[in-house]
């Protein structure tokens, strides 16, 4: 009798083991097929901007255990935890540059510094700071008065960062139709906030705050927090007008996103696919 | 260890004069209801539970810095805590993916903080912090309801299921070097949808949740997670456990029907006891269900090797 019952317990033990085996391999099947679909080799989805550190999307994305520890930390709400119809990237942690762009003024890239795993990678960056430390130090003295390593080392971070590129659209560019711009860039009722260069030092204020008078419109490039080694204005030989002109220190931060008063923005951000950081 | 004490020749059943009933002058059946009503434990359990819960929203909504993150990686007053399970797969896919030697002094920190706590007290967190725990724990009642009525049958399976799942998730994470498990983790999208708000994703916790209502009890705690597996694993050796009195036992086998992992208490059987005292398996999660509802309180918490000092 008790031979049969464990008989019979064994049996379907194999049967129910079988079953979740079954529903595993079907789980795994159905994440490479998502995968497959939206995975990096497909084109038609936009790629999520991810906190600075980020490493390679399709590592990135399957890396991450959903914590959002960065989402918490960061003191602009930049960072926002994708939902349910971005398929496998729900829960995962982006930035709507638009809405909310990340403009640096934590100074010390808390969200990578924060995050459990690594897949936002602080080490690139401990390591970038540490030589401008070291550069420093060959030319001050820490007898110095006002030895001060900290502003190059924040600095040599932020420049590490690289989230996406900024594009200028120019069918839209204000700009580049040569019209100024006067006024609240977004409207009063715009929420994001961020640390204007002219405030180097300040907290991150309200765009609805800051009242423009320009001439020629050049928002995203007196606003960049990374200023002229990442945009400038470029002024075209030919027909004389001018247009924003993205370099290569440009960390994909859309500060110019954000600020950029046109309906539709004449600057996006393209967030990098390829794992630029491990 | 467990099995040991379970293959050792059983003790005498007691005689009904060495019954506490007897001993009290009491009629069986009464004896055995004394205590139903008692909700002590359960009460300071929930407690517990929503508050932690609620931590987590307050420490996100009001900007407390108390206990930040998700049940899945937090950080408690700026220490790491990160769920074994989520680590050993992380561990895996970042070994996978080249990038295992940046995986940060937190995070080992937070990995041994949990295992550490783990082997102290078994599957405590189970019961007394997981928020899928307290809405399955109502999903139970409304099944049993249903069964009583004779509207549904029960249905079970072998408890080692969990195991196959448990390896087939880290099998599944390093083929896919994903983390599928957090995508379909219950306790992960409750603790998220309570932090950051909720979403669509909800829809399949209510859908485990309708399928432990009409067809499996427990179906999620019992047999498929494994966090709940990695957590009895790491604490076969936990100290804080239930403590079992064959002595103060009326046979009722009460404390069984409340619990969530009935096979802990084996023991409780008439003839089933090898020892005068016996102590619960790494698979209970002290949620003090059983010690609440037993007639002759022979069941309790302790801690192993302390409770001799006292």
């Amino acid at each position: 009798m008790a031979k049969e019952k464990k008989e019979n317990s064994r049996r379907q033990f194999i049967k129910s083991g079988a079953v979740a085996l079954a529903g595993l391999a079907i789980l795994g099947g159905g994440v490479e097929y998502l995968r497959s679909v939206h995975g990096p080799n497909d084109t038609r989805t936009p790629y999520f901007l991810r906190p600075p550190g980020a490493i390679a999307e399709s590592d990135f994305i399957f890396g991450c255990i959903k914590c959002g520890l960065c989402v918490q930390i960061c003191p602009i709400d930049a960072i926002k935890l994708a939902g349910i119809s971005e398929g496998l990237a729900y829960g995962t942690p982006y930035i709507d540059v638009r809405t909310q762009a990340c403009d640096f003024s934590c100074d010390s890239l808390q969200c990578v510094e924060t995050c459990p795993t690594a897949v936002l990678n602080f080490k690139q960056f401990e390591i970038a700071g540490g030589n401008a430390i070291m550069e420093y130090q060959k030319t001050h003295d820490v007898t110095e008065e006002g030895f001060n390593p900290f502003p190059v080392q924040i600095r040599a971070m932020k420049e590490q960062v690289k989230m996406g590129v900024a594009k200028v659209n120019e069918g839209s560019c204000l700009a580049h139709k040569g019209q100024g711009f006067k006024g609240v860039s977004r409207g009063l009722d715009f929420d994001g906030i961020y640390r204007s260069p002219e405030n180097i030092h300040g907290k991150a204020s309200p765009l609805k705050d800051r009242e423009f008078d320009r001439e020629i419109c050049d928002l995203c490039i007196t606003e960049c927090p990374l200023g002229e080694t990442a945009i400038i204005a470029s002024a075209d030989e030919m027909n004389a007008k001018i247009t924003p002109k993205v370099l290569d220190a440009c960390t994909g931060c859309g500060v110019c996103m954000m600020v950029c008063p046109t309906q539709e923005p004449s600057i996006i951000i393209e967030p990098i696919k390829e794992d630029s950081h491990v | 260890m467990f099995k040991s004490v379970k293959n050792k020749p059983t003790l005498k059943p007691k005689p009904i004069e060495d019954m506490p009933h007897t001993k009290l002058g009491m009629d069986y059946n009464v004896w055995c209801k004394t205590q139903h009503g008692n909700h002590k434990w359960r009460n300071i359990r929930w407690t517990a539970l929503i508050l932690v819960n609620l931590l987590f929203f307050a420490s996100f909504f009001l900007d407390l810095s108390l206990l930040e993150g998700s049940l899945s990686g937090s950080r408690a007053m700026g220490f790491y805590l990160i769920d074994t399970y989520n680590a050993l797969q992380v561990i895996l896919i970042s070994i996978a993916g080249g990038y295992f030697t940046s995986l940060t002094m937190n995070f080992w920190i937070g990995f041994f903080t949990i295992v550490i706590l783990s082997t102290l007290g078994g599957r405590t967190y189970c019961s007394w912090i997981c928020p899928y725990h307290l809405l399955a724990e109502g999903a139970e009642k409304l099944h049993n309801y249903f069964v009583k009525k004779k509207m549904i049958k029960e249905h079970t399976f072998n408890i080692y299921l969990r195991f196959v799942f448990w390896v087939g998730f880290l099998l599944l994470a390093l083929f896919t070097t994903n983390i599928v498990f957090e995508n379909i983790n219950p306790i992960g999208i409750l603790s998220r949808s309570i932090t950051y708000g909720p979403g669509l994703i909800l829809l399949w916790v209510l859908a485990l949740l309708l399928f432990e209502i009409v067809y499996s009890k427990r179906f999620w705690c019992r047999y498929v997670c494994p966090v709940g597996a990695t957590w009895a694993m790491t604490g076969k050796v936990a100290p804080i456990t239930v403590k079992f009195d064959l002595d103060k036992c009326g046979y009722c086998r009460d404390c069984q029907d409340v619990c969530l992992v009935p096979h802990v208490l084996w023991f409780v059987q008439r003839g089933k006891a090898t020892q005068e005292v016996h102590f619960t398996g790494s698979d209970c999660t002290r949620c003090g269900l059983c010690i609440d509802t037993c007639g002759g309180k022979a069941l309790s918490f302790t801690i192993k090797g302390v409770d001799k000092l006292l």
